[in-house]
């Protein structure tokens, strides 16, 4: 008898110390001087091979010893990841961020780049959206922001001059009314199931709607939600919804990426899309050819506005704060956007890179605009609100469009989340 | 002491042990991994989140989610589930009902209701996408008849139901089966004896299949419920992302949102403390119904 009591006490103790071990032998590897672990969800897309293989050549020139893994993650779970990580202090050593609240939101968990990256400050543009308190958190890879693109071919059928499209609101509406007429496709292709499509529009046009002076203050933090324009912006979405100027159901159509295969298949002339990533010049010159893909800047709405591109640093990669050498995985983050790697970005997945020196010549006339308004650009008007601001303008510009909130109700409601 | 207590005192000491011993290895492993992390995420949810990681906030969160109008919606939306409960029951009773009354087909029928049952959320999920989608066959069909077509996931006004009718189509071939199963129970006689008294159908399932069932409807009841609060999250990721306005989210989706999208854990723990409470008082709920239904054998 007491031999089987002492067995049961040798099994619970031999199941008690695997269990621990299994429970505490986490990612230890991950800090070790002799590897870096890096985290994003873009190394297993094919079209980023030649990038990720040209940075890491120039990493190993760098530092032969240290060896350097991609762990490629599903972009919709990216953050509830990270987000673990960084709640139990272990993960990955750089990691890819979106630019703007993504990064800001985390840089508790990040090293300050400053000192590491004065090099790039130059040839690198988009440092902004990677930037919290003055500080670098981030080095930018590519660029995004929300060209106006337009069906050339639609343009052209319904007897328009598509090299010339309409510059003020009036003339963009009357222009739409025409293509409707001749070719039955709708004037906006707006996936909104997200709640993702207020962010291309408030970005898309609030330049040709806010003053100069408006635009400015809004980036700096001075939000004024009450002001005219700013009360413009949500009335034209509701209006522009009411009118038949988007497809219908736009608040089931997911922005990703069930609404660019629309403006792909020519059912609507015009869409806030994306430079970089998807749902931008590259693929809708794969569908539409790339001389049919046109570039507009926003309509102008209101007098003095002067339209602009809006964009910010798009994807880049940060270091994280519990790294055993901050110093040698900056040098991979600068490795990443260095500019040969970063030219293999741009030729082979058509993002438009954060690199400036980089040539753009030999692509489309889209790319070429694109490229050409980078200078008198300004940042995305939707990047400097917070995540949690983004989303409820998200859920509050579906209730807007299925009549559920008036736009008064839902501008009080921004502006109080925006001051929190 | 009592006699029994002093016979026991009198074994040797390893075996009295034993006993502790050889539940230790399940009790060890509730305690470490369902009790602990539950208070370690309960004693969480009373910390901030970002700037304030750490340091406790006493109630903040869960003040925070009183006011937040789209935790309060998901709450609304746990109380319609409740409601539309009683449908999610009766589709699959009557059609049992049906089946084993041996309507023409029935035994096609059997196989093709419990079908959808086999599928994954996220299939099911994306095949009602390209139905319910504004330019799809449903609305096709509303058109031919005349009538207006409906934005089904678009709207929030229908959205929820949409899913929920998604739910009950996708999952009810289970709840048939046991409902069958419940009917194999069912004393024959007692049907022929109300058959040749001349009623009716409806005086049928009213006087004689409801009585002869009320064990495997409460049980129904009980499996429904839980499907509905604890296994929505597939088709609701799939189908609308808790959109438009937040009119289809549940707590769990929320759960989800603050933690991964918003980067608020400790929010997301008080969420899901005040879930676990919803489901607590369920449960118990449940359990009483079924503890009562027991006795009545």
């Amino acid at each position: 008898m007491k031999q089987r009591a002492l067995w049961s006490v040798a099994v619970v103790a031999a199941l008690a110390l695997t269990g621990c071990g299994s429970a505490a032998g986490g990612d230890k590897t991950s800090n070790s001087g002799g590897k870096l672990v890096v985290w994003d969800w873009k190394s297993g897309d094919k079209t980023a091979a030649n990038y990720i293989a040209k940075a890491k050549a120039d990493f190993a020139r760098k530092h032969p010893g240290v060896t350097v893994e991609f762990v490629n993650q599903p972009f919709d779970q990216y953050y509830t990841l990270l987000g673990t990580a960084i709640q139990s202090g272990k993960g990955p050593d750089v990691m890819m961020f979106n630019g703007g609240g993504q990064i800001r939101d985390r840089v508790n968990a990040l090293v300050p780049l400053d000192a590491y990256v004065a090099q790039d400050r130059q040839r690198l543009a988009g440092w902004d959206a990677f930037s919290k308190d003055g500080k670098i958190y981030g080095a930018p890879v590519t660029l995004q922001g929300h060209p106006i693109y337009y069906n050339k071919s639609l343009y052209k059928q319904a007897g328009l001059d598509p090299e010339h499209p309409a510059t003020t609101w009036d003339g963009f509406v009357k222009d739409c009314g025409t293509i409707t007429k001749a070719t039955k496709a709708t004037c906006f292709a707006l996936g909104n199931k997200e709640g993702i499509g207020i962010q291309f529009w408030l970005s898309g046009m609030g330049s040709g709607i806010l003053s100069p002076q408006e635009y400015d203050d809004w980036i700096a933090g001075k939000r004024d939600w009450t002001s005219p324009d700013v009360k413009k912006i949500f009335d034209l979405w509701k209006q522009a919804n009411d009118a038949g100027l988007n497809n219908k159901g736009a608040n089931s159509t997911a922005m990703f990426t069930d609404i660019f295969s629309v403006f792909d298949a020519g059912k609507a002339a015009d869409i806030i899309g994306l430079m970089s990533d998807i749902g931008h010049w590259k693929d809708f010159g794969d569908f539409l050819k790339p001389e049919n893909v046109g570039v507009m800047t926003a309509p102008v709405v209101t007098a003095g506005a002067q339209p602009s591109l809006p964009y910010d640093g798009g994807i880049g990669y940060a270091v994280a704060n519990w790294t055993k050498d901050p110093a040698v995985a900056a040098d991979l983050v600068r490795s990443l956007t260095s500019t040969d790697a970063l030219s293999a970005f741009y030729v082979d997945a058509g993002a438009i890179a954060s690199d400036t020196t980089i040539s753009t010549a030999s692509a489309g006339p889209a790319v070429g605009t694109i490229v050409s308004e980078l200078k008198a650009g300004k940042p995305a008007l939707h990047v400097a609100l917070s995540s949690k601001t983004l989303d409820l303008m998200g859920k509050l510009s579906q209730q807007i469009l299925d009549g559920s909130v008036g736009v008064d109700d839902a501008l009080r409601q921004l502006a109080a989340s925006d001051k929190a | 002491m009592t006699p029994r207590r002093a016979a026991d005192d009198r074994r040797p000491l390893g075996d009295r042990l034993a006993a502790y011993v050889l539940i230790a290895p399940a009790a060890v492993v509730l305690v470490v991994f369902r009790l602990w992390p539950l208070l370690l995420g309960v004693d969480f949810s009373f910390t901030g989140d970002g700037d304030q990681d750490g340091t406790p906030v006493g109630f903040g969160n869960y003040s925070e989610l009183l006011h937040d109008p789209y935790f309060r919606i998901a709450l609304r939306n746990v109380g319609w589930l409740v409601v539309l409960l009683p449908v999610a029951v009766a589709i699959p009773g009557l059609l049992a009902t049906f089946i084993f009354l041996k309507v023409p087909g029935h035994r096609l029928y059997r196989s093709v209701y419990f079908f959808p049952a086999v599928l994954s959320p996220v299939i099911v999920g994306s095949i009602f996408n390209l139905l319910l989608s504004y330019d799809g066959p449903l609305n096709k069909l509303l058109a031919a008849v005349g009538m207006a077509p409906v934005d089904w996931l678009g709207d929030s006004k229908t959205a929820l139901f949409t899913v929920v009718g998604v739910h009950i189509w996708a999952t009810f071939g289970m709840a048939l089966v046991v409902f069958l199963a419940g009917f194999a129970t069912l004393d024959p006689s007692l049907l022929d004896a109300a058959r040749s008294d001349g009623a009716s159908l409806v005086q049928l399932i009213r006087h004689v299949i409801v009585p002869g069932l009320s064990r495997t409807i409460q049980f129904v009841f009980v499996t429904t419920m839980i499907g509905l609060l604890t296994s929505m999250f597939g088709l609701l990721y799939v189908m609308t992302s808790g959109g438009p306005g937040g009119s289809t989210t549940l707590p769990e989706y929320y759960v989800w949102i603050q933690q991964g999208q918003m980067n608020r854990p400790a929010l997301a723990s008080a969420a899901s403390t005040v879930l676990f409470l919803i489901m607590l008082v369920v449960g118990l709920g449940q359990i009483a119904i079924l503890r009562r239904s027991g006795r009545e054998d």
